[in-house]
């Protein structure tokens, strides 16, 4: 058995240049689909956040693995469509029971949410084990996803012309959606996300977004999944815009800040993985949080390091944090 | 028996507001029952009664938040939900975020967004619209500013500007004067009559009791039903406020709350939303 | 919620006015009730880790008379192991769910990873001790994540608790890739904290897993009501001194303990499970937080038994998951069955009502009838009654049986089961008579009452009082009566039956 050491050694050219002289095709999917994935579920995510679903979306991409599994020992294949089929009626299915349980008991969302998603998690494990031998599905693989093996996926054509790997454009075509979808609803989603009862008197549905945004949401999550697998995808969703968020005032400019802030991930992900030999996911999960951890010390206007500052220089009594709660 | 005002005689315009028989249930919580009202145009009208009393449930079910198990509601002769852009509401504070990323300036824009659709943009006008509004409630100054490092008054002031944007007809306000200062609440009532001046009509829930004959120049007096409505004077007896708040009402509100726990022991428990 | 709690907390207030004497008179049985079933669970003697699922049988139920014999020592590893996994997530899981905190157990069950990544590289060879402090220690460090995100920035507690759900699973899952890579081929070690393997269950892990469960239940124990007190108004509790806040961080270092220790046997992801569901299924059986804590920790302890017993006849399905599942089973039958709350329940309970309101209506028409006449007639035909109800023969015949079956009438024409026409007739009996005038007083009283005290028009009342007549009870019916001062007659001047004046 090797040995190597646990931190391998960070040599400049293996981990930096390599990449991009020698495997540039490669390498640029990689990030490419890195970025698109955390973009995507980054924008999506800041309503996430507002609107306080942060956890069932989190459900839902647990949920995911039976919905996945099955369609996958039904189909034999791992093509698109009964992936998303499979995973959207999971998702479907989970918060059809959440409801279900919080309408017909005094259960309370938080313990609906969990019960739901850990029993189908758990009819997910089951199946893989079960199946083992013929779910050519390598349980990690769908727990943690490999962007590394994105390029080596079949590629699409447009007619005659090779565009990219299959996934790409899906996850493109993904992205674009969503961005034609913000510009045309962000009114709406503003409204609804903010003020309700507002959006009601105005004549908007807030129900009808809500369903829409989990409806979008669990697309997201599904295309999300195999590159960075059903658990990872949280923290693509939930980490650009809480990061934003602590860096402006104005949700049009986080919306922006994440997207950005997706393609640092995406980047440095990737060479942070390729130092480690890690999963990609996990370095850009890595990334994320330590950008956070930067961000929350260090914002020009709501971070640690200001508001020290402000309780200090403050003559009057001690600010209070924001929360008093525990 | 009930000392109820007649209605104004319905002339060719409907009333803008015109309420029969409203009753409201939750499972949990017993609100309204057989609530009557009509509001004739340019009146502003005080919804007083105690805590629990469902006053908030009104105006809410008015805007059809909440089902209504009898009854019916409309709006300048319409359902609400055809009348929409002629209606405006302003919330009670404490139902939103303040932590939400958007300053004051997008808040009072919101108030514009009844009348574009998907797709739409807010134009030039409509900024100008909300600026103005913004002037008029005296916070222009703050309009770059997040909502959360505003004080109550400027908030509310922010929430009545939006109000104002809608450019609406018939105004629904959940306890606007809840913690604001003295001068904020002379500049809100200043705005207020200057409304009625224009010919619109306002519900004003209002909280506090000693301030309300001021105020308004009709009264609801509001306890799970209707214990009197009408022009203030009229309204405003040492008989009425006594059925109002005097607590002799014990067994109504006994019999409902048993009626509700029957219901929610051998119905599903109800959960709003919006 | 205020019901479940107002009774609890009315004791607990009293409670801390007692002397020492009497607390332990009162907390003893329910220390003893606790002890015994822990008390249960350890004796037991020293079990050798080995695989469940090597040990070959034949038929099922000699499967089950070889598990329940607890004969081979893995068997009782995993039983004993799984047993005190239950006991200890459900007892402490409780406290999550009054609490709406349960995910913050799916947080924790996350957070660990890194921990037991790192612990797991301390010493390679499974030493139980390193990775249960570098996952506690992960843990603790999760849950004061949480908390701080919240307090210093605008971001909710769902987001701070997705961030570092998220945050340190994937700093786990690069730990794990990396230490994959260090000792190639070798992935067993980390894989059944993945899936839970609880056959796998060494000695050290049972006499962690016991040593935990007796700390986190004397701890309960003597912290009880300060527990009840911050869990159901943080606020009051603060008020009346508690130290709040140690005290939340007690409770989060015991869960913290319990994740970790359950592991092994539950695997990462699916431990949350494991402290919401049973916990869950126990509120929707009880009113009351002891009695919730014992259910908890009872039901916790089945869905062990019943993991680890599908597991060993299944032959290698992980352990994990089939706890989880049988946990939710569980709450399942609660939540269709339990007693009080169960949907079964609530449907019958339904029917129920709409029957007894349905013979009612019908009662209250005859009295109709009789009152038209002054009431001088005692007997009526089917046909009448049903021009009076408004409605065709055939269900009137219904109606009439209803009647007939619950006692309150009879049949004039002959007293058997015979065919029904038109021309039929029937008589109330006494006590289909005293009901009759019941329903009509309370729905004239009621009606009077909305007009006269509570100011409704006449017009309104009616359709309030039809469903209220069936609801009203007793005590209320004399308070409107004394109120109105006795009345006679309705709004309409009907008059008001009162149950003396009726001569059947």
């Amino acid at each position: 058995m090797q040995r190597e050491k646990l931190i391998p050694e960070f040599d400049w050219h293996t981990v930096l240049v390599q990449p991009w002289s020698e495997y540039a095709s490669n390498s640029l999917w990689i990030v490419l689909m890195g970025f698109l994935v955390s973009g995507t579920c980054g924008l999506v995510g800041c309503f996430v956040i507002l609107r306080r679903m942060a956890l069932v979306g989190d459900a839902i991409s647990h949920s995911l693995l039976p919905g996945i599994t099955l369609a996958f020992l039904l189909t034999h294949s791992r093509d698109t469509l009964p992936m998303m089929i499979g995973a959207i009626a999971a998702g479907a299915l989970t918060v059809a029971l959440i409801e279900a349980i919080r309408f017909s008991s005094r259960i309370k969302a938080d313990a609906a949410i969990g019960i739901v998603f850990s029993s189908l998690f758990a009819v997910g494990v089951i199946l893989i084990s079960v199946f083992a031998d013929k779910v050519d599905l390598d349980a990690e693989c769908v727990l943690y996803g490999e962007l590394g093996f994105i390029p080596l996926q079949e590629v699409a054509y447009f007619g005659d012309q090779a565009i990219g790997p299959k996934p790409v454009v899906r996850m493109a075509v993904i992205a674009v959606i969503a961005i034609v979808l913000l510009i045309a609803f962000y009114k709406e989603m503003l409204v609804t996300s903010f003020d309700a009862g507002l959006a009601a008197s105005l004549g908007i549905s807030p129900a009808r977004y809500h369903y829409g945004l989990t409806l979008f949401l669990s697309i997201v999550i599904v295309s999300s999944f195999e590159s960075v697998g059903v658990v990872l995808v949280i923290a693509m969703i939930i980490f650009p815009g809480a990061t934003a968020l602590l860096l402006t005032d104005r949700l049009s400019t986080a919306l922006w800040i994440s997207t950005a802030l997706s393609a640092f991930y995406a980047i440095f992900g990737f060479h942070l993985a390729t130092w480690l030999n890690a999963s990609i996911a996990g370095g850009m999960t890595v990334i994320a949080g330590v950008l956070f951890g930067f961000v929350w010390m260090a914002s020009p206007n709501q971070g640690l390091i200001v508001q020290y500052r402000r309780r200090q220089s403050n003559n009057n009594e001690n600010l209070e944090p924001f929360n008093q709660e525990l | 028996m009930s000392t109820h005002s007649n209605p104004e005689p319905s002339s060719k315009t409907p009333a803008p507001l015109e309420v029969h028989d409203l009753t409201v249930a939750y499972t949990k919580r017993p609100v309204l029952y057989g609530i009557d009202l009509t509001a004739p145009a340019g009146s502003i009208v005080g919804v007083v009664g105690p805590n629990g009393a469902g006053k908030s449930t009104l105006i809410k079910a008015i805007m059809g938040l909440l089902p209504s198990a009898s009854g019916w509601i409309k709006v300048f002769g319409m359902p609400f939900q055809q009348a929409v852009t002629r209606v405006g509401y302003v919330p009670q504070r404490e139902s939103v975020d303040w932590d939400f990323p958007v300053n004051a300036m997008d808040v009072v824009l919101m108030g514009r967004y009844g009348r574009l659709g998907p797709f739409k943009h807010p134009t030039k006008a409509d900024k100008e619209i909300a600026m103005s509004c913004l002037d008029k409630v005296k916070m222009l100054p703050f309009a770059k500013r997040q909502i959360s490092n505003l004080s109550g008054g400027q908030q509310q002031r922010v929430f009545l500007a939006r109000a104002l944007a809608q450019e609406s007809d018939l105004y629904l306000m959940d306890e606007p004067f809840v913690g604001v200062d003295a001068a904020t609440e002379a500049a809100i009532i200043e705005i207020l009559r200057e409304l009625q001046q224009q010919g619109k009509t306002l519900i004003v829930v209002h909280h506090d009791l000693t301030t309300a004959p001021d105020y308004f120049d009709r009264i609801l007096l509001l306890n799970m039903r209707v214990v009197a409505y009408g022009k203030t004077q009229e309204v405003f007896t040492f008989e009425n406020l006594q059925n109002a708040y005097g607590g002799r009402l014990s067994i109504l509100s006994e019999v409902a709350l048993s009626r509700a726990q029957k219901k929610a022991e051998g119905d599903a428990p109800d959960n709003i939303r919006l | 919620m205020r019901a479940f709690w107002k009774q609890d907390f009315q004791a607990e207030a009293n409670f801390s006015r007692m002397n020492r004497q009497e607390r332990t008179s009162v907390l003893v049985p329910h220390l003893r009730l606790l002890a015994s079933l822990f008390l249960l669970l350890m004796i037991s003697s020293v079990a050798h880790a080995a695989k469940i699922g090597e040990i070959a049988e034949t038929s099922w139920a000699e499967q089950a008379l070889d598990f329940f014999a607890l004969k081979h020592p893995a068997i009782r590893a995993a039983a004993l192991g799984t047993l005190l996994i239950g006991f200890c997530c459900g007892t402490l899981g409780s406290f999550l769910v009054v609490r709406k905190l349960a995910l913050l157990g799916d947080t924790l069950s996350h957070a660990v990873l890194p921990g037991v990544a790192l612990g797991f590289l301390w010493n390679a060879s499974k030493d139980p001790w390193a990775i249960f402090i570098g996952a506690t220690g992960a843990g603790i460090m999760g849950v004061a994540l949480v908390g701080w995100i919240k307090q210093t920035t605008r971001l909710k507690e769902d987001s701070a608790m997705g961030m570092v759900l998220a945050g340190f699973y994937g700093l786990g899952v690069c730990l794990t890739s990396m230490i994959q890579n260090m000792v190639m081929g070798n992935k067993s070690g980390l894989d059944k904290f993945f899936f839970g393997q609880a056959a796998a269950l060494s000695s050290g892990d049972l006499w962690l897993l016991g040593i935990t469960s007796s700390i986190s239940i004397v701890l309960i124990l003597i912290f009880y009501k300060e527990f009840l007190a911050m869990s159901f108004d943080i606020g009051f509790a603060k008020a009346v001194g508690m130290p709040v806040r140690a005290l939340h961080y007690l409770l989060m270092a015991l869960l913290t303990f319990a994740v970790v220790v359950s592991l092994q046997a539950v695997g990462v992801v699916l431990v949350s499970a494991l402290l919401i569901t049973p916990a869950a299924a126990a509120y929707l059986l009880t009113d009351r937080m002891h009695w919730m804590l014992v259910l908890a920790a009872v039901f916790g302890m089945a869905s062990g038994i019943l993991g680890a017993f599908t597991s060993y006849l299944s032959n290698n399905l992980p352990t994990g998951p089939l706890i989880v599942l049988g946990s939710t089973s569980i709450f399942a039958l609660a939540l269709v069955f339990g007693p009080r709350y169960g949907l079964l329940t609530k449907i019958l309970r339904r029917k129920r009502q709409r029957k007894r309101i349905a013979l009612e209506n019908t009662l209250k028409s005859v009295f109709h009838l009789s009152e038209n006449s002054g009431f001088t007639r005692k007997e009526f035909d089917i046909s009448e009654l049903a021009k009076e109800r408004n409605q065709d023969l055939a269900s009137t015949e219904k109606e009439i049986r209803a009647l007939v079956a619950a006692r309150l009438a009879r049949n004039v024409d002959s007293e058997g089961d015979t065919e029904w026409s038109g021309k039929a007739r029937f008589q109330l009996k006494k006590s289909g008579w005293h009901r009759a005038c019941e329903i009509v007083r309370n729905h004239r009283l009621w009606e009077l009452y909305l007009t006269n005290a509570a100011q409704y028009q006449s017009d309104h009342v009616h359709d309030d009082a039809e469903e209220i007549e069936h609801l009203i009870g007793e005590d209320i019916v004399q308070r409107i009566e004394e109120r109105l001062r006795n009345p006679i007659q309705d709004p309409h001047g009907k008059l008001i039956p009162r149950r003396d004046q009726i001569t059947a």
